[in-house]
């Protein structure tokens, strides 16, 4: 089997497994239960390092992008979501546009 | 039977529930509302990240139908970002080394799991199968905000419709992304590789109202300078449990204090 398929069975299989290891673990527990507080604060702290390092030290393209224009894009993109919670698609194309925009001035 | 949604789950740590209840009855119509909120912001997301995906993987020499699989086998981004540069460098470091990678990158997939099962479900492991190939950031970060608003035994059929659906946009971006990449100049592909940690800190931004996700925010965010200290196919894997371990340990003090 070629490297590059060998590669994708088993990642693709270990993610599973993860998956499937996370409901097994959690089937019959509450959601009161702490080991389910513990593990959503773990998961929600994940995704925030995740955006951090996206926005302070990403890699790739988005290297290249200033980290002022970053910043303005997630500051605006944040700033209209709080406005209204539930205008996730304004407040996501607001943040780009600004990135954009301050690219573009940079 | 329609019954009108209740709001069950208001103890902190969830994502905020809609304003707008909705009515559903079952599995069946509750499938639609999820495939039409994964066309919303998380499609627009998910579409522009795949899309750079396909166009990383046909630099890298591989093949559409192997950028295709790895969308719907692995459904974790960084982990098939560890790949295709893995495939960029002709496999120096090994495969195992590469999965491992990729594997330790998407470990996230765990505490998911963990968290979304007793609200997806009331403790019945078989009804979750078919669920869980879609058990993902943006799938669960939806979840999370939607599904306490829904009824329970609705959750499964919303979550398999956002998550199915998500899953084909998914695909036919990254395929669109492998066929368009010679077009694809830095300054689009800088702008749709921002736009999926935008939308994540908007999932999360909506949340910090709510004390349990806003201590775990804030963690989370001090822990990302472990990315400068560990290689980086740990780091995040760090991140996520030192910061989450330290939200936890700070809302159980402030509990019982």
């Amino acid at each position: 089997m070629p490297p590059a398929d060998l590669a994708l069975v088993l990642t693709a299989l270990a993610c599973l497994g993860l998956r499937l290891v996370g409901v097994w673990l959690a089937g019959g527990m509450s959601t009161e239960h702490p080991a389910i507080a513990w593990a959503t604060a773990v998961a929600q702290a994940t995704l925030a390092a995740f955006v951090t390092l996206a926005i302070i030290a990403p890699a790739g393209a988005l290297a290249d992008v200033p980290l002022a224009a970053r910043l303005a894009g997630l500051g605006a993109g944040v700033t209209v979501c709080l406005m209204n919670r539930r205008w996730l698609l304004p407040a996501l194309l607001t943040g780009l546009v600004v990135m954009l925009g301050m690219r573009a001035l940079v | 039977m329609n019954r009108s949604v209740v709001q069950a789950d208001t103890r902190p740590g969830w994502f905020p529930c809609p304003a707008n209840p909705r009515t559903m009855s079952g599995m069946s119509t509750a499938f639609l509302p999820g495939l039409r909120e994964a066309l919303g912001a998380a499609g627009v997301a998910m579409a522009a990240t795949f899309l750079a995906f396909g166009a990383a993987a046909q630099e890298a020499g591989l093949s559409p139908g192997w950028a295709l699989l790895a969308c719907w086998g692995i459904y974790g981004m960084p982990g098939q970002l560890v790949l295709v540069q893995a495939a960029a460098t002709g496999w120096a470091g090994g495969v195992g080394t590469a999965v491992m990678g990729a594997v330790a990158v998407n470990a996230r997939f765990l505490p998911m799991a963990v968290s979304l099962t007793p609200v997806l479900s009331a403790g019945d492991r078989w009804r979750l199968l078919p669920a869980v190939p879609f058990i993902a950031v943006t799938p669960w970060a939806a979840a999370m905000r939607a599904l306490p608003a829904i009824d329970r035994p609705s959750r499964i059929g919303w979550f398999l419709g956002f998550g199915l659906t998500s899953w084909l946009v998914a695909g036919t971006a990254a395929l669109s992304g492998f066929f368009i990449a010679a077009a694809l100049g830095p300054e689009a592909r800088a702008a749709l590789l921002f736009v999926n940690p935008l939308y994540y800190a908007l999932l999360l931004a909506a949340d910090l109202d709510k004390p349990a996700p806003r201590r775990a925010v804030l963690c989370g965010a001090a822990a990302a300078g472990l990315a400068f200290l560990l290689p980086p196919a740990m780091a995040l894997l760090a991140a996520g449990l030192l910061g989450g371990s330290a939200a936890f340990l700070w809302g159980r003090r402030r509990a019982t204090g």
